[in-house]
Formats: structure tokens, sequence, C-alpha cells
């Protein structure tokens, strides 16, 4: 609705840009012969993976690369001048001008000891030449228009005085501030929460049709692509594998690799009994020429000729190109395999038997200023043996506290904890959750040995077995963590949290480091094993698809209470509690076509301070639908015998 | 199910060890800094080693026909006003500057590892105790503080160990607790934790051998300040005392000759920025090769 291309005419063009990145193990070719344009007012989206080149693309347009990266070859047309071709100082003057940058991590992507309007009033006095004067109004007004509350106070303060959101929010008024002609937004919103993401993704798409400028946005989160571009860039190991209109690529795709992406995503429509079809294996070494297709070992419709020749990109219709030697990829003959077809998601079936009871559980931390943090304010809970319970809220809800106060890392409060059997945890970070030190045998035998399970030979049989029972070779046992990739290492993490047959794994946020097309793989390797096994799994993410795919029960967090549960199937469908209803209104959809429908607006306001929690509804001050009872009288979750409940005066 | 016990003090060396073979292992001898600083330092060691079979006189022999003699084929660096010959000298003065550096970078690292590693992992009031003690001694600058402990202790080579060490200790409790610190919060030590890890257990194998790199790193940067500052002492005739010769007090004993016999101070003086420029390049090439960053 906001689009409209006045005069159709090429604001960027790229031809054949190849980035490498000379390192001691090799020249790595991060961007392969990329040719792509955008026109002025599009917002093309570029999606992949980590290591497809996506971000060292964005860099090279900028030449904003670090060593050892260097543009090796090709154009960069902006506005019909040569980037490639500037001296630093006129690349200065287009970098502010011309091009705006918002970066992921609002964090350090800010000087931490200048006030905001330092940093944003003197670009604004360079590029628009305007007074100091005139240039802190026009700052105030992009403060403003990015949505911070009281922008002439706010402008004033420093970085580490705003949440990640409003840090985010005053980037993006920085790289508008100067009308760039063009965007360039690398994974703005991965480091946010849903619904503070569903607001900055408002702020970007709004202001920048109303300024007309272009964008190019890089994510990998294929959601946020169908919500916001208007054409696609899908890269693979260094080069675009297809480009189109949002529309098109969605609904025909043509790569196997994005037709692939697509398939892996748990949908909203898909049955949960159905099995996530995964992308085999893993991206190739990017160190090494590839010889053909990059695909080809993952595609299951790759034959000789990908064995031989690299495919080019071609036309497949109305500005839709692919890079494949089959006319669509993946047909009938070979679709994308679930890894083992035959299994299902099998729903959970209660035998009554409780392993985890949570009871009236408070947690509370004593900052250095003796002020209280109320991370978890009575919660209870159950798990059942055989079941999977989600938990999911925004960061700061206290989900990840439940978990270590489950797990013993933690003492609660008051409240009490029943664990029939032992709790085990799989860890968000699969980076620093293992000693740098130790071979993954020694970790995965760890448990074993500190509660002296079985003699030496004993323990290297389990391992084994362990090692294999996640899908993984038993030769894994002699490497260290830094030699394997991340979804090998979540499946290490799986194997040492099974060791010691525990009752129930807790996951915090296990796939979220995760790739994409590894996700899936992870996902299903959890699913095989609850059935496998009969465990339970307490299950904390903050992607409500996967926590809806994978969760028999579900469990929403604000503010350190649960304001719902019920059957994942159930909440999903019929959200009750207006939070449940921002918090799933909030996800992006892979599905253009729901997502031009969307009507609703997102939720407002942030996460109230656990320092000074309201005294009525927690979540009065950001609700639609509250009124003066609410913020006075806080409502209870109803007995939790009950299926569903709800903590809401108005949802019953 | 007996014979499973808790790994004790060797899993500490292995690690050690494993840190070292791994120094070596990331090309520590095609390093263009470390082959710099074994080209100057290897030499001076050897000759250092060697000197009681080489054809020179004894460090304390005097000739009193052969005083202030220029440097020549039989005296290398020359004579003192004592006809002893310099090079001699020079060289039981290095032996003095390795025995003495090596002392002090491992008292320092010992009393870092055990003191930093308790005072970070168990923080309250142990932090508090062996932080407070810390901080009152890094308030001083080494030097003065090692002058301080020696004039109460007295000179000679013990007492000049004990002083410079003590000056270097804090340092490394300071440094070692840092990095327990960040270690502390790491996702394995929870790991452990959560299948109930003795508090020993997550010392012994998961902090202190995260922490061995940056330690070595510092313990051979402590040895070229101690090499330094026990030649400062011996100088101001606060270290070493004559006739037992070290770095500093020969370039002392040659001061007040300084217009006639330029050698005897100059000598050894270039001996002792030799072997200091040498530790330097090495710590330094060490701690790139140890950086991962730099991998």
């Amino acid at each position: 609705m906001n689009y409209q291309a006045p005069v159709k005419t090429t604001l960027l063009e790229v031809r054949d840009l190849r980035t490498e990145f000379h390192t001691a193990s090799g020249t790595v070719t991060a961007v392969d012969g990329v040719s792509f344009a955008i026109e002025r007012g599009e917002r093309l989206a570029v999606v992949g993976e980590s290591g497809s080149g996506k971000s060292a693309m964005a860099m090279s347009i900028l030449r904003l690369l670090t060593h050892p990266g260097k543009v090796a070859g090709g154009q960069v047309l902006l506005d019909g001048r040569d980037i490639t071709k500037l001296s630093e100082g006129q690349l200065n003057a287009i970098r502010g001008h011309l091009v705006g940058t918002v970066f992921q991590d609002p964090m350090s992507s800010l000087d931490p000891v200048m006030r905001i309007s330092k940093q944003m009033i003197e670009p604004i006095m360079r590029n628009l030449r305007l007074n100091r004067e005139q240039a802190r109004l026009e700052a105030i007004k992009w403060l403003g228009k990015v949505g911070i509350p009281e922008p002439e106070r706010r402008i004033e303060a420093y970085p580490f005085e705003m949440s990640g959101g409003m840090r985010q929010r005053v980037m993006i008024a920085m790289a508008l501030s100067c009308r760039p002609q063009l965007v360039i937004a690398d994974e703005p919103t991965t480091a946010l929460d849903v619904t503070i993401q569903a607001q900055i993704v408002e702020v970007l798409k709004d202001l920048t049709a109303e300024a007309g400028a272009a964008m190019m946005f890089i994510t990998h989160d294929l959601g946020l692509v169908a919500r916001f571009a208007h054409k696609v860039a899908v890269m693979y190991a260094g080069r675009i594998v297809e480009f189109g209109r949002v529309e098109d690529i969605f609904a025909r795709p043509s790569h196997p690799y994005t037709q692939s992406l697509l398939g892996t995503i748990p949908s909203t429509s898909m049955l949960k009994s159905d099995r996530l079809p995964q992308i085999p294996g893993l991206p190739p070494d990017m160190r090494y020429p590839i010889v053909g297709c990059a695909f080809k070992e993952r595609c299951a419709a790759a034959h000789d000729r990908c064995q031989r020749e690299a495919p080019r990109l071609t036309d497949r219709g109305l500005d839709h190109r692919a890079a494949c030697w089959t006319s669509h990829g993946l047909e009938n003959g070979a679709t994308l395999k679930a890894d083992r077809p035959e299994r299902t998601n099998k729903p959970f079936e209660p035998d009554g038997s409780v392993v985890v009871e949570l009871n009236a559980l408070w947690k509370q931390f004593e900052t250095s200023r003796k002020m209280v943090v109320r991370a978890v304010n009575g919660v209870n809970l159950r798990v059942h043996k055989g079941e999977t319970l989600g938990i999911v809220g925004e960061s700061g809800c206290g989900k990840s506290t439940v978990a270590r106060l489950l797990l013993g890392l933690e003492k609660p409060t008051s409240g009490d904890i029943f664990i029939s059997g032992l709790a085990q945890m799989v860890f968000q970070d699969p980076a620093s959750s293992f000693n740098p030190k130790m071979t993954i045998g020694d970790i995965v035998a760890e448990p074993l040995v500190v509660k002296a399970r079985g003699n030496k030979a004993e323990r290297l049989d389990a391992v084994r077995r362990l090692i294999s029972q996640v899908g993984l070779d038993p030769a894994f046992a002699e490497r260290y963590p830094h030699q394997l990739s991340g979804g090998q290492r979540q499946r290490v993490a799986v194997a040492r949290a099974l060791a010691l047959n525990p009752s129930v794994v807790v996951a915090d946020e296990p796939t979220s480091a995760l790739d994409v097309s590894v996700r899936a793989q992870i996902i299903n390797l959890l699913v095989d094993l609850k059935q496998e096994l009969g465990i339970s799994f307490v299950f904390i993410s903050h992607d409500l698809l996967t926590v809806r795919y994978i969760s028999d029960r579900i469990a929403v967090m604000y503010l350190g209470e649960v304001v719902e549960y019920g059957a994942a199937e159930e909440v999903f469908a019929d959200p009750r509690h207006p939070y449940t209803k921002a918090l799933i209104d909030a996800v992006p959809v892979p599905d253009p076509a729901i997502e031009s429908r969307r009507t609703s607006t997102p939720l407002q306001g942030e996460l109230p301070s656990p320092l000074n929690l309201p005294k009525g509804c927690a979540f009065a001050s950001r609700c639609p639908m509250a009124t003066d009872r609410c913020r006075a009288e806080k409502p209870a979750l109803p007995n939790h015998d009950l299926s569903r409940q709800v903590a809401c005066h108005y949802a019953h | 199910m007996a014979d499973i016990t808790l790994p004790t003090a060797p899993a500490q060396n292995t690690s050690l060890l494993a840190a070292v073979s791994a120094l070596f292992r990331h090309r520590l001898l095609s390093h263009g800094k470390v082959r710099l600083a074994l080209l100057i330092l290897i030499p001076i060691f050897a000759l250092t080693i060697l000197a009681p079979v080489l054809p020179i006189q004894k460090p304390l022999e005097t000739n009193l026909r052969a005083m202030m003699q220029f440097p020549s084929i039989e005296h290398v660096f020359g004579t003192d006003k004592m006809g002893r010959d310099i090079f001699s000298r020079t060289l039981a003065g290095v032996q003095v500057s390795i025995l003495v550096g090596f002392s002090v970078a491992s008292i320092a690292l010992a009393f870092g590892m055990v003191l930093g590693t308790l005072a970070g992992f168990y923080g309250g009031l142990v932090d508090r105790a062996i932080m407070t003690v810390v901080d009152i001694f890094l308030a001083f600058p080494s030097l003065l503080l090692a002058i301080g402990l020696v004039s109460v202790m007295g000179t000679g080579l013990v007492p000049v160990i004990l002083a410079i060490s003590l000056a270097d200790v804090p340092r490394f409790i300071r440094l070692q607790r840092s990095q327990v610190l960040s270690l502390r919060s790491r996702a394995f030590i929870d790991a452990a934790r959560t299948v109930d890890a003795s508090q020993y257990w997550l010392m012994t194998r998961h902090i202190v051998p995260n922490t061995i790199a940056a330690m070595l790193v510092a313990a051979s940067i402590a040895a070229a300040n101690a090499i330094l500052v026990e030649a400062s002492l011996s100088f101001l005739g606060l270290g070493i005392m004559p006739p037992q010769p070290s770095l500093g007090n020969i370039v002392r004993d040659g001061q007040t000759y300084l217009e006639q016999a330029w050698w005897i101070s100059t000598l050894p003086g270039v001996v002792i920025l030799l072997i200091a420029v040498g530790l330097h390049f090495l710590s330094d090439g060490v701690r790139e090769l140890l950086d991962p960053r730099s991998r």
C-alpha cells in the first residue's frame, strides 16, 4: 500500500561483485560474482545463512570491509557513480548522505560515551547543511518519528540509558535523518524480541516509504521477508541462487535451496504430527573451490551436470531468476525429504505421572544498590512424563530464571520444586557451553565421571552410544568443540544432557543460534528422543512457531508470571490473554499473502522494569483493553489443575 | 567403581604441557618475533651455560698485572680495576639474571594462580580479603616496593627474588581473578554444576586449564621485568653484593671509570639491553600466538 514506485529508475546496480577474505588458512571467496539492481523506493531482502556472504556483500557495497576482506572485482553503481573507484573522502560523503546504515547490534554501534544528541546532530549539520539549532530540531523530529517517547528529553541521554529496542530506534533515526536514498539494514531486528521487532519493522517500512528511500534488508528470517520486502535475493555460498518478487519467491520458488528453506520452517498451517522436513548436510567450506553447483550435496534433484558445471541465474518468468539446471527445482520425484519420513511427531498421551512440579515459585535478586529484581513471581507449573512444555515470552520475562531454578543453578526465594529423577540442560549458545580444552568424548563423559558411573571402558562405550544416538559419528569423540559446526555442537550438548538418563531435559533457546537449515535437524532430533526415551522436555524459546510445533503444552510468561497456559494447539488457535494475542500477532509468518492482509497494529511499549512492578495486572501498561480494575487489582491464574488457564479479568 | 578417582594435580600438569605443546603446534619457531628473540637469547644463554668450561678467567679471579685492559682476544670484554675478566663476570651475572627471572616468574605464577582462582571463584569474603591486600600492594610502583622490601630483608640473591616476587604476585592475582570471573559465568560451568560436580572439579578441570595461556604470557613478561629490576637493585647497591657478580653491580663498578675504561660498564649494559629486548620479543610473540584472534 505504501509502495508507489514513482518512476522505475535504478538506484543501485551491482555488477559481478567479488569479495575475498585472505586468511591464514586460504582465500575465502565470500561473494562470488553477485549482480542485482535496486530501484528507487524498492525494498530488497537478502536472505541467506551465516557464511552465505550476505553481510560481506553489504559491507562491500559500502566499502566498509575490514582487513582481511577485499573487493576483488566488479562494479557497484550508486546513482550512476561507481563506488569502487571513489576516494575515501568522496565515499564518506556518500555513506552519510546517499546511504544510511542500520547494523545488527544496537549495543555496539552507538558510541557509549557520547550523548545521542552529539551523535545525531553533527552528521545532520554536515549532510543537510543546517545550523546547530535546526539540526537539533531535525534530530528530535526523527526520534519522535521512530517512536522514542519524549524525544526532546531523550536526545540528551547516553546509549546505556536506553533499552536495546530504543537504541535500535535511535540507529534508524540516525540512518534516516540525513535523507539517504538507500538504507542498508543488516539483521536490524535479530537481537530484539518479537514484539519489539514488529514495532521496528513497521517503523522502518513506513519511514523509508515516506522518504522514498530504497532499502536493502539482510536477514535470515523468512517471516520478516514476507512482511517487509518487495523483492528477494536468496544467497548461498557467495552467490545469488534465486531472485524475484516476494510473491513469486514464496508461491513458486524454483531453486531447490529456496524450496528447502521454505519447507523447513514450521508453519502455522502445518499439522503437528507431520515430521519437519530438513535439509541434510552442511553448507560447503568456502576455503576450497567449489566445482559445479554449491548446493549439489544437499539437493535431492542433483544430477550429473550439477557435479560438473555451476548453473548461472536464468529467467524464470517475470523478474524471476534462479540458478539451477532443473526448470522447477525439487519436483515430485525429488521432494525435500524428512530424514525419517515414517516417523511422526506423535501427540503426547498423558499417563498421569508428574515429573516436574513447581509450586508458588518466587525468585528475587538483590542488585548491588540494594534494589530487588523480582524475576519470578509465583509460578505454578507441572510437566507430565513424556510431555513437552513450551515456555514463551519476551526477554526479561523470567523464563530463563525458571529454567535455572529447575536445574538447581539458583535457589528459589520461596516455593518448592519437585523433580522425579534428574533434570539436565541444553544451553542456548553452543559456543560457550563447552570447555574449549576438552574433547567431545570428555565432554559427554563428564557427567558419568563426576557421578562415578561405570569404569573407564564402560564409560567409553556409553560415550560412543550417546554420540551416535544424537546422529554423529562416534569418531567425533576425538575432536574439540571448535572443530564442530553449530548444529553438531548442539547435538553434542544433547548427548551430554542425556548421559545420566534424565527424566526431564530443559532446553533454553536450543535452536536460536543455529541457521535455518540446521534448526530443523535439531528439532527432529529432540522429537525423536522424546519418543524413544520417554523424556519430558521444557522447551524455552522466543521462536513461537518452533514452540508450537514441538510443545504439547505452552506457558506464556510476562514479568515473572504465567499469564496463559494450555495445550499448544489451543493457545495458538485461540489465544485468550491479550498478551498472548499480541505475541502471536507479532510473529512474522513466511507467507506474503497473509502478511499483506495483516492490519492489526503491533503491541506498543516495552516491558516495565522488574525493579518496580505495577500493583495490578503486570500487562496493564501495554494492554489495549486495560481498565482501572486491571491497574488496581491483579488477575489471578486459576487453579493449576485446569488444562487451560488465563490470568486476565476480561478473558474467560 | 573403585577405580574412578578425581584427577588431582597431574591434570593441571598435563594441561600446562598441553598449552606448551599447543604453542609449538602453532608454529612457534616460524614466528618472526620469536625467531628474532631466540636469535638473541640462545647465544647468550648458551655461553652462560658453557662458561665453566670456556677458556676464560674465573669471574672472581683477580690479576693485578692486567687491570683496566681494553677488550682483546684474551679478555673479550676487557678487564676491570682489579684485573677481573669482565666477559666472565658478565656471564656469571647473566646466570644470576636467569635465576632471578625464572624464580620470580615461577613464584608469581604459582601464588597468582592459586590465590587468583580462589578469589575469583569463591567471591565474597575470600575475594575481599585477598583483593584488599592485593590493592594495597598495587598502590606502590614495583621497583619502589622492591627497594623497600630489600632494605627490610637485607641484600643477596634470595631477598632480591622474594622482593621482586612480592611486587609481582598481586598483578598475577588480579589477572587470574579477572579470567576466573569471566569463565565462571560460562555455560559449561553451569553444565557441570547441573551434575553436581564439586567445586574442586570445576576449578581444576574447567577453570584453571582455560587460564594458563594468558598466565604464561604474563609470566614471560614478568621474567623480563624481574631481570631489569634485579639489575636496577644491584646497580643501586641494594641487590647482589660484590664480589659476587650481577649485571647491575658490574655496571655500577664501572661507572666511576667511564672516562678511562668505558667498556667496564658499557658492554655488560649492552647485554642487559639484549636480554630485555629478546625477552620482550619472545613474550610478544607468545602472546600473539596464543591469542585466538591471530590464528
